[in-house]
């Protein structure tokens, strides 16, 4: 790929010889472009947008009728005794949605794939970075939008059980809370990559679809997501320390009270929330840039010209 | 004397193009060949000299070689060996030039049917950076062209076939291509569909623009082209206008059902028709269940003779049909693809090369 670039750049500095024809854009309006066809998509969608959201809200309320009661003993060493199960709640429900919306991903590629829309885009001249981009924007987008419906949603649900004494929520404010949306789109970006791969790698909806959602409850279930990792038995606290839904969960739990929730790894250097973020965010930058890579070599595989 | 030193200057100088605007050929395609990984030789030579303005068909039996050749043509495969150059422009050293100029509908519809007929276009439109000004025109030209200018605003999910195939023919041009490629675009389409295909492909050409079509339906290559190629087990078999490949055929057939096709009847009727005027050094009998098929250049004129001959030999003829040889008998004949070789009578060469096949049925 980045053969065909340098020459197309070549080519494009002695246009001055060349016949006059539609020309192809730049980057950013491709990017554009490409953002555009999938929000529109997204929009028409709209029982996909409800259910997928829908799915991760259920939790959320289960969790807090079922188990609100009994919880407290078990959360509160973690984050405070006067907490309550739902604000522990929802930034693992926030990072559920990123898992979600994430998992699509990879189900929009295969879609393409599948529908030809794919290689239409190859034979097109639009960057072919600025095609994915695109389309990976239109799911960070989902993200901040699920997100902050969560937080709402959450905050409402709060209100209604406690009478409108909610304790603290989102302690950290208006940063913390734009706060949780990065954190989301960090945590996103792995399994994005991931479900891409599979996506590339099957070449079939179903089969994506059943590998990334098959890991979607356990590694939900098995992270700090429901209860703090103190409370787990052995096997699962150790499956969990090392689940990246943890580190994704810890760190939003960390901007929702505005403390140090991180029992995985001790930090201490850089004081009160952050010692949670920068570990945490350090280990899934860490696994984005991982999946990423490999993602990236199997979409420039599946772009490349090469015959196979 | 400056003839000479274009023409030496042309050889040297691989940007030919570069120098005259307006190169001659749309695709000049050069010893093409790809190899699959797995050592599968899917092309193995195959030369293109496509004038601009042509329409021009690729003739093939599956797995002959077509979508591998024209995804080499678009950019989509890099070809193994050779070279190739569309509207001048070199698909290995300038992928994108090459993109911009031409349009390419692949063998399977290729169209976001979430999206109404209207989106789809105007994604393309995008893709293709039509001007913003232009576009709403356009949109609606080509629209108008395919006729899905009524159910523009509705969901390319709940069109027919037909109708989701013609929307891809519009996005394929919304950037007025030079040259538009069209892989087997009617495949799966009922005859009316088709026929209404045809139709657009022909105002499509009349345009100026240059056609690239593959297909395996002979008729459809008939119906189209100026010129074809047939390309069987990788290599271009035989190429020429219609016109050309059916005189290879060796003339018009002349085809004869008997009442009573009885093995010896049918022989004796070969036997009388071999021995008749129609039959010269470049003619041929062949004999099928129901009778005999009389493949002659006085077909038309001298058939009713082999009739009487027949009638006073005591043969009763129920059928009788004289007819122009279809890209049917050219490519059977050629390929020798679908053809019952166990007998001499129906040796695919005979119809081909009659010449060098003398003994099938003399």
């Amino acid at each position: 790929m980045s053969a065909e670039t340098e020459s197309d750049a070549g080519t494009a500095a002695g246009t001055g010889n060349s016949r006059a024809e539609a020309s192809g854009n730049g980057f950013l309006t491709d990017t554009w472009v490409n953002l555009k066809r999938w929000m529109l998509k997204t929009a028409r969608n709209p029982f996909v947008l409800t259910f997928s959201l829908l799915n991760p809200l259920m939790f959320l309320v289960l969790f807090t009728e079922v188990f609100g009661g009994v919880t407290g003993g078990a959360i509160g060493g973690s984050v405070g005794a006067d907490v309550n199960y739902t604000t522990y709640l929802v930034p693992a429900i926030a990072i559920q949605v990123s898992l979600v919306s994430a998992t699509t991903s990879g189900i929009g590629l295969v879609e393409d794939i599948e529908s030809g829309m794919f290689e239409k885009a190859l034979v097109s001249p639009m960057h072919r970075g600025a095609v994915f981009l695109g389309k990976s924007l239109s799911e960070v987008l989902r993200i901040v939008v699920q997100v902050c419906i969560v937080l709402t949603f959450g905050y409402v649900l709060l209100w209604l059980d406690t009478g409108g004494n909610t304790g603290p929520y989102v302690a950290t404010g208006l940063p913390g809370a734009v706060g949780i949306v990065v954190v989301g789109i960090v945590f996103s970006v792995w399994f994005t990559a991931f479900s891409n791969i599979m996506a590339l790698v099957t070449r079939d909806q179903e089969s994506t679809m059943l590998s990334v959602n098959i890991l979607q409850f356990p590694l939900l279930f098995l992270s700090s997501a429901f209860l703090p990792l103190e409370s787990l038995p052995g096997w699962v606290r150790v499956v969990a320390s090392l689940n990246p839904i943890t580190y994704g969960i810890d760190a939003a739990r960390a901007l929702m009270f505005g403390r140090d929730v991180m029992s995985v790894v001790e930090v201490t250097a850089f004081g009160g929330v952050w010692n949670t973020l920068v570990p945490a965010l350090a280990v899934l930058v860490t696994l984005d840039i991982a999946f990423g890579a490999v993602a990236v070599y199997y979409m420039a595989r599946a772009t490349s010209a090469e015959a196979r | 004397m400056w003839v000479a030193t274009l023409i030496e200057y042309s050889f040297k100088n691989a940007k030919w193009s570069d120098v005259f605007p307006s190169p001659v050929s749309a695709i000049d395609a050069r010893h093409l060949a790809l190899t699959y990984a797995d050592g599968t030789e899917a092309v193995e030579d195959v030369s293109l000299d496509i004038p601009e303005g042509e329409f021009f068909g690729f003739l093939g039996a599956n797995g002959a070689g077509k979508t591998t050749t024209i995804k080499m043509l678009v950019t989509l495969l890099r070809p193994t060996e050779g070279s190739v150059r569309v509207n001048g422009y070199d698909v290995a050293d300038a992928p994108r030039r090459v993109r911009e100029s031409i349009g390419y509908m692949a063998q399977e519809t290729s169209i976001d049917t979430e999206l109404t007929a209207r989106e789809n276009v105007r994604f393309a439109c995008e893709a293709y950076g039509v001007p913003r000004g232009e576009r709403a025109g356009r949109i609606d030209d080509l629209l108008d062209l395919v006729d899905l200018a009524d159910v523009a605003d509705k969901r390319a999910k709940d069109f027919s076939g037909g109708m989701k195939k013609r929307l891809d023919v519009a996005t394929a041009l919304v950037h007025e291509p030079p040259v538009v490629f069209l892989d087997e675009p009617t495949t799966g389409l009922d005859p009316k569909a088709r026929n209404r295909l045809w139709d657009y492909f022909r105002r499509i050409n009349d345009r100026g623009t240059t056609v690239f079509l593959t297909t395996q339906y002979l008729e459809e290559a008939d119906q189209l082209c100026e010129r074809i190629g047939v390309i069987k087990g990788g290599e271009i078999a035989v190429s020429g206008s219609p016109a050309e490949l059916k005189s290879r055929v060796g003339g018009d057939v002349l085809e004869l059902e008997l009442d009573d096709p009885t093995d010896r009847d049918v022989e004796r009727a070969r036997a009388i028709a071999a021995d008749s005027a129609l039959v010269d050094d470049a003619a041929a009998v062949e004999t099928t269940d129901d009778g005999i098929v009389v493949t002659s250049s006085v077909a038309r004129s001298r058939g009713t003779d082999l009739l009487v001959s027949l009638r006073d030999a005591g043969l009763t003829i129920t059928g009788f049909n004289v007819r122009s040889p279809t890209l049917d008998d050219v490519f059977l004949a050629i390929t020798g693809e679908e053809y019952d070789v166990d007998g001499d009578d129906t040796d695919a060469d005979a119809t081909a090369d009659p010449e060098r096949a003398p003994g099938a049925s003399r």
